[in-house]
């Protein structure tokens, strides 16, 4: 049975030219209302932001012309290049060895190389430092046999780039992984017909093909460079994050980090647009009727101990450290006598408000990916573009966002349930639609023609025919959201209901008064319970 | 020079006061910014019968197929449908409530129905008990109800399709390519089988194919279109014994074209003197197909020419021979294979079948 | 299967509604009882939890406490305006309760409680007061260097006799607290000469206090410049034997700057004489011994006495200065990452 694709991917740049017989037609305008009604809340940074930093435009302009401003900026520029490459440096062997050859054990580096995801930057950054750092676990443990003064430094842009990198390189893993397993490999097979030897083939064929999952994944993980702070401040690289946060800590001057902010969104867009040109411009969905080939799985052969030495130690890095890091530290806080009420109580209220968010992210996916992926339009590209400005953002920004207006608008719902969930939804829209949207690109429109030509209204096309097709990319996407809004921690500390506990926050109570090993237990409560949803995203696609 | 719709045409469509006619195309027109798809389009499909809309890729004839079935918008023009305005000035009716069957190039089967949940589908909740069952056999697939699409061949695929369409007996029905993804051997069979389904269910069709042999074999009525226009339409043999010009004429089938002088009521060229229209006079082109020049060694004939043998094509069922005149010209006959022609060979060559007029093409 | 999707539908649109409704009815800042005070503590549970049971076992009435950054906090403050739930803040430093105070969002305490502090220690105008204070110090570790050897004034540490001897926290806001005082009282260039002097010295750079005073006790560190109760926190587990000792350089010197943690109302708070009186008991016998005690920190009620093992309050010769003046920290930042200590 063809289900549909899980990858996020980004928006559209712009109209299709129209095929003869094939234009984009004029969207049905209820789908036009309920995109923009999404869209609109979305935007409410855009707002804040113009709002606060027209209180005393000159000073924002002079935050933005700071010497040092310009150059964090290139600064955090060049890491999320460098993250960026790497990230897709890593993701792109890895998913050719799970899905093309026959590497021993699959099923299981399919599911050990994506985990990363589950593990939040800040606390991975910390533990890195704890196991690589100058007073960390490795170099007690080679300071005896081996004599190892110091290791390289974990601090700086190295430290910074490597914790990012194997942290946020599942982004780009799932979205190529996905593609990669549907691709035709008729057009594999043609080339190496034609004499291309196999590194060629891919580098002429296979590549081209999985560009736009590339972008989708690349830009996943570019803004959440520009926008992350928890981690590099730990690693101690002057990011242009800190430069927001330090005008918010150290003096108070929301309308310079608003400038600042603005700044960001700008380079967002910058972002959005260069992802933009890796769209290709035909259709994903098969027209040939039948089903796909397999392709042929490539044989190792001697070449499976390189291959599984790779796997291993992105595997090792990435997650067997910080985890045995994590697991170190639990075992000796269990003997401590831990709060296992609190814990739980704090794990319940983190499922129920990532819960929650992950499903209402979900629904409000759906008009905007519709939108993008069947009626492509300037107004589509623009609108999918507005929803990212919560993901591109430092999560301060969006919390004082809905603080400001929160106070000023919705009093009664202020510092409810209802608007930490709303929070994370505006956070984490983009995981959500760039999943719908890939799936319902799998979902020929010629189906819901054929749907339309036996009587059936849109509405009733939609809930039959596209609803069931793309169900999977929707599951997708909440299960991303969930993911990531189970490990949120600022809009969180600002905006949750008093008493109202996640384990993102008992975690920090624990670590910002140095009680580093009390925040082991609920870090790994955390991972476990991520670990569902992550294993429904990486085993949708099993070649 | 291109023709639309000459009035002889028409007239042999019958005449319209008692005709009932299933679909009426006026005027239609369709662009995609600069590009002008269908071009002012005039049209009409007598109910029950099966009208190909033939032409290369490019034409609009795609375009127009799915402005019918409602999948576009018409930019100009009126379509009616049994008697009934769909699409015009004031009017559009969404497909869904057209009533118009519609069977997709690449079949478009829902894949996450079997196949008698996809004919199923089309019936919607007030299905007949029994329906989908009787459809299934109309299409001879009634034990393969369970399967799933992308369980099935090729061949089976497009029968469903067919199925799906034609269950909820809408008056008229659309086929876009119906037979391109089929392999070739298979595909005449299914064809002669899904006219047989057609004309069995007592829908008007309407199907659009670039292949000609696949229009001629098929269809009651061939709308020959070019650049967005239809230039010709009438009978299969109509359109292939009378194209209207060089162009219909060199895409429904192989043609020989000699220079000739009309004049009353006769025109002459190389290949001898025959009947003519008397509208046509003076330098005109003669228009020959290849099977109806045949060869022989025999002597006797009063209108044959002498020519010898440049090639020959076997193609198993017939043979394709070039043959050069004495004045040079080059000429090619179609004929069994029997006897079969060498190069080098002296041969008789005679007229034997019908001869078109046409004017002289511009260059 | 695919039938029934309809019907599944519209049972999950019908469940999210619900969902929807019962999340907006979720928490909330309706006053559930009079009296119930709202706080934003940038002080952590761990430190003032238990002072906050107390204080609702005595009084009766519930306190909700939001825990945070303080800095965070008080950006929320300043952007809730008068719309704030809070009552009070309750801050780890002095800068940004001078900062709420700036912008007029603090009332003015009752003069008992004015009155019971030290000027030193509170707002001119008396709307924010310290709970407790803490001193800088330069940490030494006895068994590696003599008291006689410690220079004057921290500004000589730059000598290179130090060289590699030293460890610091740059990114610390206590230190950062310590550089605003330096370039207030010392001016610029002599902050920024102070600064780049130390990273010629080829520091030893931590990312918080705690582990400095741990390397210090291992002996893996000379001298380390963190806030005095660190190691009066140590000394209590481990004994007198424990080797580490505090310096106060003298005369006034930024060495020694003493900053607190503080308390203000909100003006925009309903609830002022609830919160009045949670000022009181943070000023009590009782939460100033807490903070003695337990925290080892410098209690600033009159008539409390600070743990006797650590040099008294009164003898630390403090710098003068006014402490909501270390509201501004954009410069001391940018001092510090010019200097190439970040």
């Amino acid at each position: 049975m063809a289900t549909a694709a899980t990858v996020p991917t980004a928006p559209v740049a712009e109209a299709l030219p129209p095929a003869p017989g094939r234009a984009p037609r004029r969207a049905p305008r209820g789908l036009v209302v309920g995109a923009i009604a999404v869209a609109v809340p979305m935007a409410l940074p855009l707002a804040y932001l113009a709002v606060v930093v027209a209180q005393d435009a000159s000073l924002a302009w002079d935050t933005i012309w700071r010497d040092q401003t310009l150059r964090l900026l290139l600064r955090s520029s060049a890491l999320a290049v460098a993250v960026t490459l790497s990230a897709v440096a890593l993701a792109l062997p890895l998913s050719w060895l799970v899905t093309r050859t026959d590497l021993p054990g699959r099923r299981v580096w399919t599911v050990l190389t994506t985990l990363p995801l589950v593990i939040p930057s800040y606390i991975g950054a910390y533990l890195m430092v704890s196991a690589l750092g100058p007073h960390g676990l490795v170099q007690d443990l080679l300071a005896e046999p081996f004599g190892v003064e110091r290791l390289p430094s974990i601090y700086g842009f190295f430290g910074a780039w490597l914790v990012l990198t194997l942290f946020t390189y599942p982004l780009v893993l799932l979205t190529v992984r996905a593609t990669l397993a549907r691709l035709d490999p008729q057009l594999e097979e043609a080339a190496r017909g034609m004499g291309r030897s196999g590194w060629s083939t891919y580098r002429t064929v296979v590549l081209p093909q999985l560009m736009p999952a590339i972008g989708a994944g690349g830009l996943l993980v570019a803004l959440y460079v520009l926008s992350d702070f928890g981690a590099v401040s730990i690693l101690r690289f002057d990011s242009f994050t800190r430069v927001i946060y330090a005008s918010y800590r150290a003096s108070f001057d929301r309308i310079g980090a608003a400038s600042l902010a603005a700044l960001l969104v700008a380079a967002m867009f910058v972002v959005l647009w260069l992802e933009g040109r890796t769209r290709r411009r035909f259709a994903y969905y098969r027209t040939a009727p039948g089903a796909a080939r397999r392709p042929q799985h490539v044989r190792l052969g001697p070449w499976r101990w390189p291959a599984l030495a790779f796997c291993a130690t992105v595997a090792l890095l990435a997650l067997v450290v910080p985890v045995s890091v994590l697991v170190y530290w639990s075992l000796q806080s269990v003997a401590g006598d831990p709060n296992w009420s609190e814990i739980s109580s704090a794990a319940v209220d983190s499922v129920t408000a990532a819960g929650l968010a992950a499903a209402i992210a979900a629904v409000c996916a759906i008009p905007v990916a519709m939108l993008a992926a069947r009626y492509p339009s300037r107004l589509a590209a623009v609108i999918e573009r507005v929803t990212f400005t919560g993901y591109a953002l430092p999560h301060i920004v969006v919390a004082l966002t809905l603080v400001f207006f929160g106070t000023r608008v919705a009093l009664p719902l202020y510092q409810t349930l209802a608007m930490l969930v709303f929070a994370f939804v505006v956070l984490l829209l983009p995981l959500a639609v760039g999943a719908t949207r890939a799936s319902l690109l799998q979902v020929s429109p010629r189906l819901e023609e054929a749907a339309r030509s036996v009587g059936r209204g849109p509405l009733a096309v939609l809930r039959t025919i596209t609803a069931p097709l793309a169900a999977g990319g929707v599951a997708a996407g909440a299960a991303l959201v969930f993911l990531t809004a189970v490990k949120e921690l600022p809009a969180t500390l600002v905006l949750a209901p008093i008493g109202f506990e996640t384990l993102s926050t008992e975690i920090w109570t624990a670590t910002s008064v140095g009680f580093y090993e009390r925040g082991a237990i609920p870090s790994l409560v955390l991972l476990v319970i991520s670990a569902p949803p992550l294993y429904l995203l990486t085993t949708r696609h099993q070649p | 020079m291109t023709l639309a719709d000459p009035p002889t045409d028409r007239a042999t469509l019958a005449s319209t006061a008692d005709r009932d006619v299933a679909l009426r195309c006026t005027g239609v027109r369709k662009s995609y910014g600069p590009v002008r798809a269908v071009d002012g389009v005039d049209l009409e499909v007598e109910a029950g019968a099966i009208c190909a809309l033939l032409g290369p890729s490019g034409c609009g004839k795609t375009t127009m197929l799915r402005l019918i079935g409602g999948f576009e918008r018409p930019d100009a023009g009126e379509i009616e449908i049994a008697g009934s305005a769909v699409a015009g000035a004031r009017t559009f009716v969404p497909p869904q409530r057209r009533r118009v069957g519609m069977v997709f190039q690449d079949y478009a089967l829902f894949p996450h129905f079997d196949v008698a949940g996809n004919v199923a589908y089309a019936l919607g909740r007030k299905a007949a008990p029994g329906r989908v069952a009787e459809v299934l056999r109309l299409v001879g697939l009634e034990s393969l109800g369970d399967r799933y699409p992308n369980e099935l061949s090729g061949g089976q695929q497009q029968r469903v399709a067919l199925a799906r369409a034609l269950a909820p007996t809408p008056k008229t029905i659309l086929l876009d390519e119906p037979f391109s993804n089929l392999d070739a051997g298979l595909r005449a069979r299914v064809r002669q089988e899904t006219r047989e389904i057609l004309l069995a269910a007592g829908v008007t069709a309407v199907f659009v194919t670039h292949d000609q042999e696949e229009a001629l074999s098929l269809a009651d009525v061939v709308a020959v279109m070019r650049d967005g226009r239809v230039v010709q339409a009438g009978t299969p043999e109509h359109v292939y014994g009378r194209p209207s010009d060089h162009w219909v004429a060199g895409f429904l089938g192989d043609a020989v074209v000699l220079r000739g002088e009309a004049h009353d009521g006769s025109v002459t060229c190389e290949l001898g003197r025959f009947a003519a229209d008397g509208s046509f006079a003076g330098p005109v082109d003669v228009l020959i197909r290849p099977e109806s020049i045949s060869l022989s060694t025999m002597p006797g004939r009063q209108d044959t020419q002498e020519a010898v043998v440049l090639h020959r094509e076997f193609y198993g069922h017939d043979q394709l021979v070039t043959v050069r005149l004495e004045s040079g010209t080059e000429v090619r006959s179609r004929s069994i294979a029997f006897p079969a022609w060498h190069p080098g060979d002296q041969v008789r060559l005679a007229v034997d079948g019908p001869v078109n007029v046409l004017q002289v093409a511009l260059r | 299967m695919p039938m029934q999707m309809p019907r599944k539908s519209a049972l999950l649109f019908a469940a999210t509604a619900l969902c929807a409704l019962a999340l907006a009815s979720c928490g909330g800042n309706d006053d559930s009882g009079s009296g119930t005070i709202t706080v934003y503590s940038g002080r952590s549970e761990e430190l003032i939890g238990p002072l906050v049971s107390r204080y609702e076992a005595r009084s009766g009435n519930d306190v909700e406490v939001r825990y945070g950054d303080t800095a965070e906090l008080a950006s929320t403050i300043l952007e809730e305006d008068d719309k704030s739930p809070a009552d009070v803040f309750f801050s780890q430093d002095a800068g940004a309760l001078g900062a709420l105070e700036k912008e007029g969002l603090l009332a003015q305490l009752p003069a008992d409680v004015v009155d019971d502090v030290d000027p030193r220690y509170r707002s001119r105008a008396g709307r924010w007061v310290a709970t407790s204070a803490r001193a800088r110090v330069v940490a030494y570790n006895r068994d590696r260097v003599k008291r006689s050897e410690l220079p004057r004034s921290i500004l000589d540490f730059t000598d290179e006799r130090w060289k590699g001897r030293i460890g610091w926290a740059p990114t610390n806001g206590s230190f950062q607290a310590f550089v605003t005082a330096l370039r207030l009282l010392k001016g610029e260039d002599a902050a920024r000469k102070w600064l780049e002097g130390i990273v010629a010295n080829d520091p030893e750079v931590f990312d918080d206090n705690e582990p400095i005073r741990d390397a210090l006790g291992k002996g893996e560190l000379d001298v380390g410049f963190i806030n005095h109760y660190y190691v009066a926190q140590a000394r209590a587990k481990e004994g007198a034997e424990y080797p580490v000792e505090v310096y106060f350089p003298p005369g006034g010197d930024p060495g020694s700057l003493v900053n607190v943690a503080g308390i203000g109302i909100l003006e925009s708070s309903d609830q002022q004489e609830e919160a009045e009186r949670f000022t009181r008991f943070m000023h009590s016998r009782e939460a100033q011994e807490h903070f003695a005690r337990d925290v080892k920190e410098y209690p600033v009620a009159a008539g409390v006495a600070a743990d006797r093992r650590l040099v008294p309050l009164e003898r630390i010769q403090q710098p003068r200065l006014d402490l909501s003046n270390l509201d501004d920290l954009r410069g001391t930042l940018k001092l510090i990452q010019e200097s190439g200590a970040l």
